[in-house]
């Protein structure tokens, strides 16, 4: 769309000013230009170390401006000549073709419409007219990934998003509250819990790496089509709030891996300490230390397989099947079978959410 | 002085996980210090607290002189680089490294000269000009090494940053990192899962597991002498032998005995390894005489060679030939005797296949003995 922004510009300026002029974008293939026979040829701008400085340069025949936003200069402005009056014609065009297409975007803000979608500010009918009027592809794939700054340090956590995802035809960067930001991206239909996880990390990676910064990160579900994303980004509130009980100690928290932890997030506290007390008589978990937790934690992990657990625990078999005759005396539950190694979860998951001090109802 | 200075250190989660627990380090200036363990043992969690990622719930953290708990990130002079890096897509290499500096409002020329000279010590000048997609992975992985130099700390931290790297890549990264720090002349904490990794890098390795060191040595140190079961299973691929064992003394000298002699049927086969007495150091095994034990040897010291049977005759046992592995220098067996799991490291000649019964040798000058209960090493 800029492209045919910026030629109708041109097509204007062209009686004005008598030389040749051009804008080229990031891939140095020219958009538009005076000379129409130029427009999709590669034009040979040299680049030098400092491509992201906006200031007026000359190389050759052509005097260039970059142009767009400060920090990522997305075009550059070409005018015939290199003498002082090129220089002029070069900043006073690339104002006007800067103001036209923040006008424009504005206008038109992808951004702004997928942030009304993911925050239920627009009708579902709606919907339908404003994505075709912007011609956004429906028909592809998008998770939401909410991120959390936790400690910040200066650096605009935004900015760096931006970067890191700067195809702003595909991934929308939304600043949701001081601290969260939602990441929209477009990912294929059959990218797996698994890869988002990693793409999330990366994020993670590079704010704690780079900036210092802590961020936490939900990831939503996997919609097909703009209306379900709002679905996908309470889901990544959801795995945000619910990891915070469950998962204190991870980054990355997946809706679609909270299991059991995000029903018994909603369930009632009274039935909670109920169920508490009927499962630990005389308060008998109380009585079991860190490592048989520990050592119960990592059983659970390796689906009750004690050959697996005791090799993971680098304990030998006969210490762990030990700990579980022991667990089971104190607390009558034998973890080898599922039926009690389901209460014992569902105990301890319930027992953690008590201790994060839920609203009591 | 970039020393760091780490004083029962703790880590407890608000939902009651404790991820590491007294943690007590003294790591010098320039010292290149590898943190390993299995997944969830608290070594990222260790370098997330030493970066200022993670809160310290309790200890002292020092960098140089200064008492660093409550400092923020930035003001620790420290850098990091974790696994899952990414890099600025639509940015070349040099506005990749110089990014963060930018957005410290770093000077420009002070910014040039050291993203060329991290590019200098990376080898990557003639990339600077390059966009990520035209990168091989080791050059990707370069450039995230060379956005953190270009921040010139005093100490570098690194989260198992060769984890997305093929087995090729990794190898040869291994040895990139270690120049480096040789040229940089740094403080290295480095955090890796891969036993490989540390023994090759390190030039002391912290072996951790359950938020707990288990022992802190050089990579010679922790293979010979490892302080207790755990240990000495986790450094050394393929790992240590353990046999379950009974300890006797007869006539002043030890036995380790293993086997399965049924006394009705008379099957099965008892077989008693003699230990030198160099291994009764200060009497260590005269508490387990008649007592349980593990029976520890690593694969290099199981043999099938005749000349080296017959070295050791204190030490021959039959064993049924389970796999056979030729990995070209050296071929592994993994057989099974009375129930018990032994896989030796012999030379590529030799001639047992899977299905045979034969004699192997265990040397008993390189056996190490456990404690039972407790796991920790008795004697090496």
């Amino acid at each position: 769309m800029s492209n045919r922004l910026f030629q109708g510009i041109i097509h204007q300026m062209k009686d004005a000013i008598d030389r040749t002029v051009g804008v080229i974008d990031e891939n140095y293939t020219v958009i538009a230009c005076s000379e129409l026979g130029r427009i999709g040829e590669a034009h040979e701008l040299m680049v030098s170390g400092s491509t992201s400085s906006t200031d007026v340069f000359v190389r050759g025949q052509y005097t260039y401006k970059p142009f767009g936003t400060p920090q990522h200069p997305e075009y550059t402005l070409f005018v015939e000549g290199n003498d002082p009056q090129a220089s002029k014609y070069a900043a006073i065009l690339s104002i006007s073709l800067s103001n036209i297409k923040f006008y424009y975007d504005e206008k038109y803000d992808r951004s702004n419409f997928i942030k009304n979608i993911i925050l239920d500010n627009i009708l579902p009918g709606d919907i339908y007219l404003k994505a075709r009027e912007l011609r956004f592809n429906s028909d592809v794939s998008r998770t939401v990934l909410l991120i959390r700054v936790v400690s910040n340090n200066d650096v605009s956590v935004y900015d760096v998003i931006q970067n890191l995802f700067p195809d702003k035809s595909k991934d929308f960067i939304i600043n949701i509250s001081e601290n969260d930001i939602a990441l929209v991206k477009e990912t294929k239909g059959s990218i797996d819990s698994k890869d988002l996880e990693n793409l999330a990390s990366s994020i993670s990676d590079t704010l704690s790496g780079e900036f210092y910064t802590h961020a936490i990160i939900g990831i939503g579900t996997t919609v097909e089509g703009l209306k379900d994303l709002a679905k996908s980004f309470k889901e990544a509130q959801i795995a945000l709030e619910v990891g915070k009980v469950f998962d204190t100690e991870k980054t990355i928290v997946s809706y679609d891996n909270l299991g059991i932890a995000r029903l018994i997030y909603q369930l009632p506290t009274t039935l909670c300490e109920t169920y508490l007390h009927e499962v630990f008589k005389r308060g008998s978990i109380e009585s079991l230390d860190q490592e048989t937790l520990f050592t119960i934690q990592k059983f659970f992990e390796n689906n009750l397989n004690v050959s697996e657990t005791s090799r993971k625990l680098f304990v030998h078999r006969n210490t762990l099947v030990y700990r579980i005759e022991k667990i089971k005396k104190i607390t009558g539950l034998d973890l080898r079978e599922f039926d009690h190694a389901i209460v014992f979860k569902i105990a301890l998951m319930v027992k953690k959410y008590l201790k994060a001090n839920p609203v009591k109802y | 002085m970039a020393n760091l200075s780490l004083r029962n250190i703790t880590k407890k989660y608000p939902g009651g996980v404790l991820a590491v627990s007294d943690f007590n380090l003294e790591i010098a200036d320039k010292e290149f210090i590898i943190l390993v363990g299995p997944s969830g043992c608290g070594k990222s969690t260790t370098l997330r607290m030493i970066a200022g990622l993670e809160e310290i719930s309790g200890g002292e953290l020092y960098i140089g002189d200064k008492l660093v708990n409550d400092v923020a990130p930035k003001d620790r002079d420290i850098a990091m680089v974790f696994q899952n890096y990414a890099l600025y897509p639509h940015m070349t290499v040099y506005d990749n490294m110089a990014f963060g500096l930018k957005l410290r409002k770093t000077p420009k020329d002070e910014i040039k000269r050291r993203v060329e000279e991290a590019a200098r010590i990376l080898d990557i000048t003639h990339l600077l000009q390059r966009k990520p997609a035209a990168l091989s992975g080791g050059q990707r992985q370069r450039v995230a090494l060379g956005r953190a130099i270009v921040r010139e700390p005093k100490v570098f931290l690194l989260d198992e940053p060769l984890s997305n790297l093929d087995a090729k890549l990794r190898a040869q990264m291994r040895t990139e990192i270690s120049k480096l720090h040789l040229r940089l002349g740094t403080t290295f904490v480095y955090v890796t899962h891969d036993q490989t990794e540390a023994m090759t890098m390190g030039t002391r390795i912290v072996v951790m597991k359950d938020g707990l060191i288990q022992q802190v040595d050089t990579p010679q140190h922790l293979y010979e002498l490892p302080c207790n079961e755990f240990v000495a299973s986790f450094i050394g691929s393929p790992q240590m032998n353990f046999i379950d064992a009974k300890l006797l003394q007869e006539d002043g000298v030890f036995y380790a005995e293993f086997g399965s002699e049924d006394t009705k049927t008379r099957a099965g086969v008892k077989y008693k390894i003699k230990l030198p007495a160099s291994k009764n150091h200060k009497d260590c095994l005269v508490p387990y005489i008649d007592k349980e034990i593990i029976f520890g040897i690593r694969p290099e010291h199981v043999h099938d060679e005749e000349e080296l049977i017959a070295k050791f005759p204190d030490g021959i046992i039959e064993a049924n030939v389970e796999v056979t592995e030729l990995m070209g220098a050296e071929k592994y067996l993994y057989t099974v005797c009375e129930g018990q799991n032994i896989n030796g490291r012999v030379a590529p000649t030799s001639k047992a296949r899977a299905g045979d019964v034969i004699k192997i040798a265990l040397d008993p000058n390189k056996v190490h003995i456990f404690d039972k209960q407790t796991e920790l090493t008795v004697t090496n």
